[in-house]
């Protein structure tokens, strides 16, 4: 006997810290339609960077937007501004902001990983990756001087500069991470609830992620070969030996596994960042108001992050736009659920890694 | 014998909300619960039921559209309860102070027992605040077993008891 059932998720959900809420429109167990609702963040960012903060204030303003990506929001709302008063940044400070957003990187894909592993009933594991990633945000503590939101990048450069034994520390909490993420490699392929549970779960296909504009780790998960990385040259990614992953069946199980490649790329730059950092100033002069308009794109941990910036030679700008990555999934995540068992819901979402303090704003 | 005090007393469960947050308080309250920190030691145990929380942990500025989950949540917490309000958001606003959507720090609709400073508030900060919380429970959880008074106590007033001008007002609503 068919039944149409409504079940919501969310606003607030044990699987997911975030206020979001869907609303499944099921067919005894199966999911049939989504919609859903993520305003109750917002905040109006946007509109307070215009009329509340002057311009050299806001990196620090658009860091707020997110905790996770906090890096990644003021290195792009920063790129602009220097885009503007071209400002010639040395390759010291760019290296620096490399390393900081690729830490950054590192314990976003791990918090993911982690409450994959608790939404599927392994809370043992859970508990083991987030033990894990602790060195990561010490690391972070010790570059920048807080865990999380740390104001590292200013207009025209860094705010501290690392010593010779903060690398030596970086460098060992590095290679021991390596280790740990190749035993978790091998724990997602072989373990027997963790790629039961997730092969096959919540597949997005080529054609999907392609009609569907999805970006980031799930649209690599799914064979679509899209990372502003490997695309622009802002940053010094083709120095530190930067790659792209790729896999192609498109389920949770490739999302993880994407994921923890990722992480395995970006210590390997890391630790290239810390054996090769060149001599230089960390911070340089910068003079002058922004003017004109300028437009940036950088790979946040989870997709495209793209700012528009509009100055006038005031020190208050006159727009800033923000399309953060999550935002531009949210039509490939609705087609994801469709056909999925309902229980799978909560796994499927941990497994987008959404922000929705991002999409929000 | 049973004893609810007892249970009480050792283990309050936490509820956390996100009332508009930008999530690095809220990632820090789950690197609390990482074996690091392990604030489960405590007793306390990160539950999503209203119903069997004791301790609600709130982040972020208060937005229009969460404010009225914020006041769903504290009223189906049952009493006794403790509220944290955990990052500088959540205790005043923060960065996002007067922004246009935002209603400030989360005192303006519910009563907050412990302020947990900082952006984001380190794990350190969060624990202090809890462990503060389970004392302020168990002082509340006391309050609440402690037999109650019903009548009123004499209240002086020109050196004279106000019980007169009660009958007083007794009197003229007589006539
Ligand atoms: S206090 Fe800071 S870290 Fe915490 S929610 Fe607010 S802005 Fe984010």
């Amino acid at each position: 006997m068919k039944k149409n059932i409504q079940i919501p998720l969310g606003s607030q959900h044990i699987a997911l810290v975030e206020p979001v809420k869907f609303r499944f429109e099921c067919e005894n167990e199966r999911i049939k339609e989504v919609s859903s609702d993520v305003g109750f963040v917002h905040r109006g960012v946007e509109q307070a960077c215009v009329s509340k903060f002057k311009f050299d204030a806001i990196p620090y303003v658009v860091a707020r937007v997110c905790g996770l990506c906090a890096i990644t929001h003021s290195l792009a709302y920063t790129q602009t501004i220097e885009e503007m008063l071209e400002v010639e940044l040395n390759d010291k400070i760019q290296y620096l902001r490399t390393l900081m957003i690729e830490l950054d990187r590192i314990h976003s894909h791990m918090l993911c990983l982690a409450h994959v592993c608790e939404n599927a009933g392994f809370e043992a594991m859970f508990m083991d990756i987030m033990a894990k990633r602790e060195p990561i945000m010490t690391l972070q503590e010790l570059i920048s001087g807080n865990r999380i939101q740390f104001d590292y990048i200013s207009i025209g450069g860094v705010n501290r500069d690392i010593t010779p034994e903060i690398q030596k520390r970086g460098l060992e909490i590095l290679a021991a991470l390596k280790e740990e993420i190749l035993l978790y490699i091998h724990e997602f392929q072989n373990n027997w609830s963790l790629s039961l549970k997730y092969k096959g779960v919540g597949v997005l296909t080529l054609d999907e992620a392609m009609s569907y504009n999805a970006i980031g780790p799930l649209a690599r998960a799914s064979g679509l070969a899209t990372d502003v990385r490997a695309e622009t040259s802002r940053l010094p990614y083709d120095k530190i030996g930067y790659e792209m992953v790729l896999e192609h069946t498109g389920d949770v199980f490739a999302r993880n596994q994407v994921r923890l490649k990722e992480i395995l790329n970006s210590i390997a730059m890391c630790e290239n960042i810390f054996e090769g950092l060149p001599q230089g100033e960390i911070q340089q002069k910068v003079k002058g108001k922004p003017n004109g308009e300028s437009l940036v794109r950088l790979e946040a941990p989870r997709g495209e992050l793209m700012y528009y910036v509009k100055g006038n030679a005031k020190p208050m700008l006159e727009r800033v736009r923000i399309k953060t990555p999550t935002f531009s999934c949210i039509p490939a995540f609705m087609e994801v659920f469709k056909e999925e068992v309902y229980a799978d819901a909560p796994a499927i979402l941990a497994s987008f890694d959404p922000c929705l303090s991002c999409t929000a704003k | 014998m049973f004893s609810f005090k007892w249970f009480k007393k050792k283990s309050p469960w936490i509820l956390h909300y996100n009332a508009g947050s930008c999530n690095g308080c809220d990632i820090e309250i789950l690197a609390c619960l990482s074996p690091k920190y392990d604030l489960e030691r405590f007793g306390v145990i990160n539950c999503g039921n209203p119903k069997q929380a004791d301790i609600f942990l709130v982040t972020g500025p208060v937005t229009y559209r969460s404010r009225e989950r914020l006041i769903q949540l504290y009223t189906q917490i049952p009493e006794p309860k403790v509220v944290i309000a955990v990052g500088s958001c959540a205790c005043t606003g923060g960065i996002f102070r007067s922004m246009y959507n935002v209603e400030d720090g989360i005192d303006r609709y519910i009563p907050v027992d412990v302020y947990t400073p900082g952006c984001a508030s380190s794990p350190e900060l969060i624990m202090d605040a809890v462990i503060q919380a389970v004392d302020i429970f168990e002082h509340k959880n006391q309050q609440l077993q402690s037999a109650k008074k019903l009548y009123r106590q004499p209240v002086f007033e020109q050196g004279r008891f106000c019980v007169s001008n009660v009958a007083k007002s007794l009197k003229d609503k007589d006539e």
